[in-house]
C-alpha cells in the first residue's frame, strides 16, 4: 500500500460543479486520524446509518438539517481496546462545493480537533487554517457554536465558516444521539 | 488554421485509426497480428507501427515481471507461456504452439496516439481524440474529463483536466441501458487466466495513450504493487478496489467528483 493516497468519499452525493475549480487536498484520512489521536493504536470502523428517529433527534439537538443517510465514524482505541474518542468524517457545502472535514471527539463527546481534508472552491479556503479550526476545541452542544458569537467569522469565507460551525454542531448531536452509549 | 484544413485533419485522424485496426486487429487474418498468429513460429515482417507497439509490450512485460502479457494462452491448459521475439526488418516471431498474440489491450490506445499525431501533422494547434474513453489531447487548452465510479457507474468519481497527456480506464463493462449492473472486467491474469480479484477499476494518465491503455491492465492485475511500473513510465493512476477506499498515486491530477443529489 506504500506510496498510495487514500480517498474516502462521503456517503451522500452533493451538487456538481460545471466549472473547473482550485481544489486543495490537505490531508489523507489516515493522516488526519493520526493527527487527531496520536496515542490511538487502532481506528475501528463504526459507521452509522440513520433511522428516521435518529434524523429527528439530531435535527432537534443541533438545530441543523440532516442531509445524508448516515455518517462515517471511526472509534479511536488504545492498545488495550479502551475507547479514546471518535473520528467523524463529514462534509458540508461551502458556497457551492463540498468541504470534506473531520471532527475528532473525546470519549465523552467534546471536540478534540477539527481538520479540513479537502477544500474545493477558489475562495474561502481559510477555514482550513489551524488557528480558525482550533477555536472548536473543547466545545460541546452546550456551546452556541455560532459564527459571530463564539466562532470567528472569516471575511470572504462567511458561508464556509457558517457551514463548518453547523457541521460541528451536527456532529456533536450525532454523538449525543448515537455514539454516547457506545 | 485555413478553413478547409480542420476537415482534412479529422479525415487524416480517422484514416490513422483505420490503419491501426488494419494492422493490429486479431480478427483479421491479413493483419500483422493475424499473420503472426498463423505463422507457427516463423519470422513475419510487420509494419513499423506494429513493431513500436510490440516493443512497448515487451518492455512492459519485463518491467511488470510478466503481469503484462500480450501472448495469450488458451484457458485451462498447462502449455508453456508464449514468447515474442523482435527482429530487424522490422519483423517478429511468436514462439509457442498455442500462443496467440492479442493487442486488444493496447491497440486502441495506440490508435488514439496515431490519430493525434495525424492532427498535429496537418497543422492543427490543438486537438482531442476520444475513442470510447481512451483520450489524448495536445495544445494549450485543458480538456475536462470525468471518470465514472466503476462500482457505481451512475456516479462520477473523478474530475480532472488533461493537457498534453493521455488517459485510459479499465474496469467492469457497463451498459447504461441495463442500469447499474457492472459485468466482470475482461482483463485476465496471465497466470490464473481468470479475472484478477480486488480491483474494480483503474484509470491511468500517461504521456501517451498507448502507455495509459497498457498500464491500466497492469494496475488492474497488480493493484497497488503497480506503483514502480507507473513511476518508471511517468504515469499517474487511481484505482478502485472491490471494497474500500479509492487509491491514487501522489501525482494523480484528479479531484473527487460528485453527482447532483
Amino acid at each position: 500500500m506504500d506510496g498510495w493516497l487514500r480517498w474516502t468519499l462521503p456517503v451522500a452525493a452533493v451538487v456538481a460543479s460545471t466549472a473547473p475549480v482550485q481544489a486543495a487536498r490537505y490531508l489523507g484520512l489516515e493522516q488526519a486520524q493520526r493527527a487527531a489521536f496520536p496515542e490511538a493504536a487502532a481506528f475501528r470502523e463504526a459507521h452509522v446509518v440513520y433511522r428516521p428517529e435518529d434524523v429527528a433527534a439530531i435535527e432537534r439537538l443541533s438545530g441543523v438539517r440532516v442531509r445524508s443517510r448516515g455518517e462515517q465514524v471511526w472509534r479511536a482505541e488504545a492498545g488495550d481496546g479502551r475507547l479514546v474518542g471518535f473520528f467523524v468524517l463529514d462534509y458540508v457545502i461551502g458556497k457551492h462545493l463540498a468541504i470534506d472535514y473531520a471532527v475528532a471527539l473525546t470519549a465523552d463527546g467534546r471536540v478534540r480537533r477539527v481538520e479540513v481534508l479537502e477544500y474545493r472552491e477558489s475562495y474561502g479556503g481559510e477555514v482550513a487554517e489551524r488557528c480558525w479550526m482550533a477555536q472548536f476545541e473543547g466545545k460541546t452542544l452546550r456551546d452556541p457554536l455560532e459564527v459571530d458569537r463564539d466562532v470567528r467569522n472569516i471575511s470572504g469565507a462567511t458561508l464556509s465558516s457558517h457551514h463548518v460551525a453547523e457541521g460541528v454542531r451536527r456532529v456533536l448531536a450525532i454523538y449525543e444521539a448515537l455514539l454516547r452509549r457506545g | 488554421m485555413p478553413e478547409a484544413a480542420p476537415e482534412a485533419a479529422v479525415e487524416a485522424a480517422f484514416a490513422a485509426i483505420a490503419e491501426v485496426d488494419r494492422l493490429m486487429s486479431a480478427h483479421r487474418a491479413d493483419s500483422d497480428v493475424g499473420r503472426l498468429n498463423r505463422a507457427a513460429g516463423r519470422r513475419v515482417e510487420v509494419h513499423p507501427w506494429t513493431f513500436e507497439v510490440l516493443e512497448l509490450a515487451l518492455e512492459l512485460h519485463r518491467a511488470s515481471a510478466g503481469v503484462f502479457d500480450v501472448t495469450v494462452m488458451p484457458p485451462a491448459r498447462d502449455a508453456a507461456p508464449g514468447r515474442l521475439v523482435l527482429l530487424p526488418g522490422p519483423a517478429a516471431r511468436l514462439l509457442g504452439p498455442e500462443a496467440r498474440l492479442d493487442l486488444g489491450g493496447i491497440a486502441k490506445g495506440y490508435a488514439v496516439d496515431r490519430a493525434l499525431s495525424a492532427l498535429r501533422t496537418t497543422g492543427a494547434g490543438a486537438g482531442v481524440v476520444n475513442a470510447g474513453g481512451d483520450i489524448a489531447a495536445f495544445g494549450p487548452e485543458e480538456v475536462p474529463v470525468s471518470v465514472r465510479d466503476p462500482r457505481r457507474p451512475d456516479r462520477l468519481l473523478w474530475r480532472l483536466h488533461l493537457r498534453d497527456a493521455a488517459l485510459a480506464s479499465s474496469g467492469g463493462r457497463h451498459d447504461p441501458a441495463h442500469g447499474r449492473e457492472v459485468a466482470a472486467p475482461a482483463v485476465l491474469h496471465p497466470a490464473t487466466r481468470r479475472p484478477a480479484p480486488g480491483v474494480a477499476g483503474a484509470t491511468v494518465v500517461a504521456p501517451s495513450c498507448l502507455l495509459a491503455d497498457a498500464l491500466t491492465k497492469v494496475v488492474m492485475l497488480a493493484g497497488t504493487a503497480s506503483l514502480p511500473v507507473l513511476r518508471r513510465f511517468g504515469a499517474a493512476a487511481a484505482l478502485v478496489p472491490a471494497e474500500g477506499d479509492a487509491l491514487s498515486t501522489p501525482d494523480w491530477p484528479g479531484s473527487a467528483a460528485r453527482l447532483a443529489a
